[in-house]
């Protein structure tokens, strides 16, 4: 066992350096197999929003059925700034970020006081009144036939242009800078004394609010914190798809997030990304050969739930540490 | 534990890893393969074939591959043959983005077809003409798509809103009556059928008694029917869509509403009227094509064909949709000898379909300004009991052409601007 914690953080480092490695060769050897960019930039922006779901559900203990509304008010908030305001990707990027997460963090406070399945129907409800916004408000939204017309814009850095628009490894690399970001502060907060904090009110709330610590108070900072990475995760999906659209508010959308997680692994750092991967590259796949596609899926979360409950990455682990 | 690893007995999860990797070997396959002969022509359909959508979509899938099947035979596009790439947008816009990056980006495809959703078609649309490739929308019937978001590379063969609005509000007026009564479900979609056809009403003298904006998702609408029953309308128009209107129909049947005033919507779909039960199916509606056109070369054997390939099913307007815009590419091309995406586009303004494709005894072209194809409205009844053959539950009284259907191309807010 002592062994065991000393090579831990070595495995650790090589893990990341793989990981690391991984994305940042991706556009290269993604062809070889049969891949493409784009699907790869859609993998990092759905992988950071299932890893934002799983900053609440497997570090936090609370599982909520209503992300996508928060995950579909960033879409439109950078949308809408690109389609009505100015012509700037940051800007965008910025303004959904804190669309999604301001009304997060209002609504929130209503809904932290719930507990198990109250607080997921209660997510879900929430969730489903900005779904029904924006399918309604078609003035405002495009309703059902989405938000467009808007593009993601150059960057300009002072001595060069980068046309994210045109070139898609351009766009794929500037989504790996913000990804990477996000989950610099996501790790950065677990590790902090508050994500200890989060931990022990996962492991029993109880024993949390015996020894002093405002269980309410920071299941809010966590729901809203969360709520930011959504929102942050939404927008960048806006721009992959140069659209906003209703769906990506929809109670169904949430649920494939949770199932992202879960499939992955909640409770681990990367899991939901492995998750992500699992899950769009087996629908990019599939889904070109038959059209019973979700059947396959679902068979995969059947199987994961009933032997990996820990999901796939900590069934890699398991293995790891067991050899 | 380790010891019982040591023996080299497969134990269970071995076995179930074993399996998992098998299955996974199945499916990995075909994306290895993917260095394929290198003469074909690749063409791409995207559509919804799963979600609520997936009874249309198999349809127009049906059309393309007979269409794709028939171009094959007689010696392909250019001497080389069409390879048809199928992808599901699952009803969902990021996926069916997604999908058209794959086979424009990674596939290299030189035509694509798609979506029956309006809100995915015009996503996918920004795709193929951000990468320059011909495309025409088979079943999304948004104005916006030949109107104020049209694209040089983008046509489209289904009606738009408008012109559905357009092919019935005559006939009603002249032949059934001045005051009209709306059900509309309320939102965006709903609201445009409802203002094209009150717009018409009103240009042509009648009167609104009234419009009830119904939610979607609503099952009981007695309220609404009742209200609408006391306004005393000539014409009640039902304009839900989906189950809701299935809903509602069986309401007004369930009411006699229909042996009082005449019950009548805009576009109706075979698919829908074969989902409905009987007693639903009442009511003047306007078909985008029907299989039963006696007299009208080439119907009958489009009609047995299908059937052949569809296990007895007739083809439906879906089928039509998609065998139309397969063909019209082939067509296209092997005209002006060419695969270049902004030549071909331009040769398909003002292209008339030959009768073989077209199906219908009025003149069908492609119009240069909007690129909205000119397709009758077959304006008619929906028949509670079939006549005849189990799938003809669809009286024809009028077949209208496009031209008169649809508004002038400069009213559909369409310019188009083609790459410099």
């Amino acid at each position: 066992m002592k062994q065991l914690l000393k090579l831990e953080p070595r495995r650790k480092v090589a893990a990341l350096a793989a990981i690391w490695a991984a994305l940042m060769a991706a556009p290269f050897w993604m062809p070889l197999l049969g891949g493409y960019t784009a699907l790869g930039t859609r993998v990092l922006v759905l992988g950071l929003a299932a890893m934002s779901v799983n900053f609440l559900l497997g570090f936090t203990g609370v599982l909520s059925f209503g992300h996508a509304a928060w995950f579909g008010i960033g879409a439109y908030g950078c949308g809408m700034i690109l389609k009505y305001i100015a012509l700037s990707t940051p800007l965008g990027i910025l303004a959904g970020t804190l669309a999604g997460g301001i009304a997060g963090a209002v609504l929130g406070a209503l809904i932290v006081r719930r507990r198990g399945v109250y607080f997921a129907m209660v997510t879900i409800a929430f969730g489903q009144v900005f779904y029904y916004i924006a399918f309604q408000w078609s003035s405002v939204t495009g309703g059902d036939d989405g938000l467009r017309p808007f593009y993601r814009q150059p960057l300009h850095l002072g001595v060069a242009t980068l046309d994210i628009l045109n070139n898609a490894v351009a766009f794929y690399y500037f989504v790996l800078v913000c990804f990477a970001l996000a989950v610099a502060a996501m790790a950065f907060i677990l590790r902090s004394p508050f994500g200890r904090t989060m931990l022990a009110i996962r492991e029993n709330e109880r024993r949390a609010r015996f020894l002093g610590i405002p269980v309410e108070l920071h299941i809010w900072i966590a729901f809203t914190l969360s709520c930011f990475f959504m929102a942050y995760a939404g927008s960048l999906y806006a721009l992959v798809n140069n659209f906003a659209d209703p769906r990506g508010l929809h109670y169904s959308q949430s649920g494939d997030f949770v199932m992202m997680a879960v499939m992955g692994g909640m409770r681990s750092f990367w899991g939901p990304l492995l998750g992500a991967v699992v899950f769009v590259v087996f629908q990019d796949y599939v889904s070109s050969i038959t059209i019973n596609w979700q059947i396959f899926i679902g068979f995969l979360f059947v199987l994961v739930v009933l032997f990996f409950p820990r999901g796939i990455l900590g069934a890699i682990r398991r293995t790891v540490v067991a050899s | 534990m380790t010891k019982r690893l040591k023996l080299g007995a497969v134990d269970s999860r071995a076995l179930i890893k074993a399996g998992g990797v098998a299955g996974l070997a199945q499916i990995a396959a075909p994306f290895v393969w993917s260095a394929r002969a290198a003469d074909t022509i690749k063409v791409g359909i995207i559509d919804p074939f799963t979600g609520v959508y997936a009874a249309v979509a198999q349809n127009e899938l049906i059309g393309v591959k007979y269409a794709v099947e028939q171009i094959n035979a007689k010696g392909g596009v250019l001497g080389r043959p069409i390879e048809l790439l199928v992808e599901d947008s699952a009803n969902d816009v990021g996926t069916g983005v997604q999908k058209a990056r794959k086979l424009i980006e990674r596939d290299g495809i030189q035509f694509l077809i798609g979506d029956v959703n309006s809100g995915i078609a015009l996503a996918i649309a920004q795709v193929s003409n951000e990468k320059k490739v011909l495309h025409i929308v088979s079943g999304g019937h948004t104005d916006g798509i030949t109107g104020k978001d049209c694209h040089w590379n983008v046509y489209r063969v289904c009606n738009t809103t408008k012109m559905e609005a357009n092919s019935v509000a005559e006939l009603l007026f002249n032949k059934y009556g001045k005051k009209w009564h709306f059900i509309t479900p309320d939102y965006a979609f709903g609201h445009t059928l409802q203002e094209a056809a009150q717009a018409d009403l009103k240009k042509f003298g009648g009167t609104v008694t009234g419009n009830e904006l119904t939610p979607l998702g609503t099952t009981d609408f007695s309220a609404y029917l009742i209200k609408a029953r006391a306004a005393n309308p000539d014409v009640l128009l039902v304009l839900p869509q989906g189950l809701d209107m299935v809903n509602c129909l069986k309401q007004v049947a369930q009411f006699g509403i229909d042996k009082q005033i005449h019950v009548a919507g805009l576009q109706q779909e075979l698919e829908s009227l074969e989902a409905m039960p009987p007693e639903a199916r009442v009511g003047i509606w306007m078909f985008e094509w029907y299989w039963k056109q006696p007299g009208v070369p080439g119907v009958e054997k489009f009609v047995a064909d299908i059937r052949q390939r569809s296990g007895g099913k007739v083809p439906t307007a879906r089928t039509w949709f998609g065998y139309t815009s397969m063909m019209s590419y082939a067509l296209v091309a092997n005209q002006a000898k060419t695969l270049d995406g902004v030549t071909l586009a331009k040769a398909l303004g003002n292209f008339e379909l030959p009768p073989e494709v077209k199906l219908q005894p009025n003149k069908c072209y492609y119009r240069a300004g909007d690129h909205q194809l000119m397709t009758s409205a077959f304006v008619g009844e929906a028949l509670t009991k079939p006549a005849g053959d189990p799938e003809d539950l669809f009286k024809v009284d009028t077949v209208i052409p496009g031209d008169k259907t649809s508004p002038p191309e400069s009213e559909t807010g369409c310019t188009l601007q083609w790459p410099a």
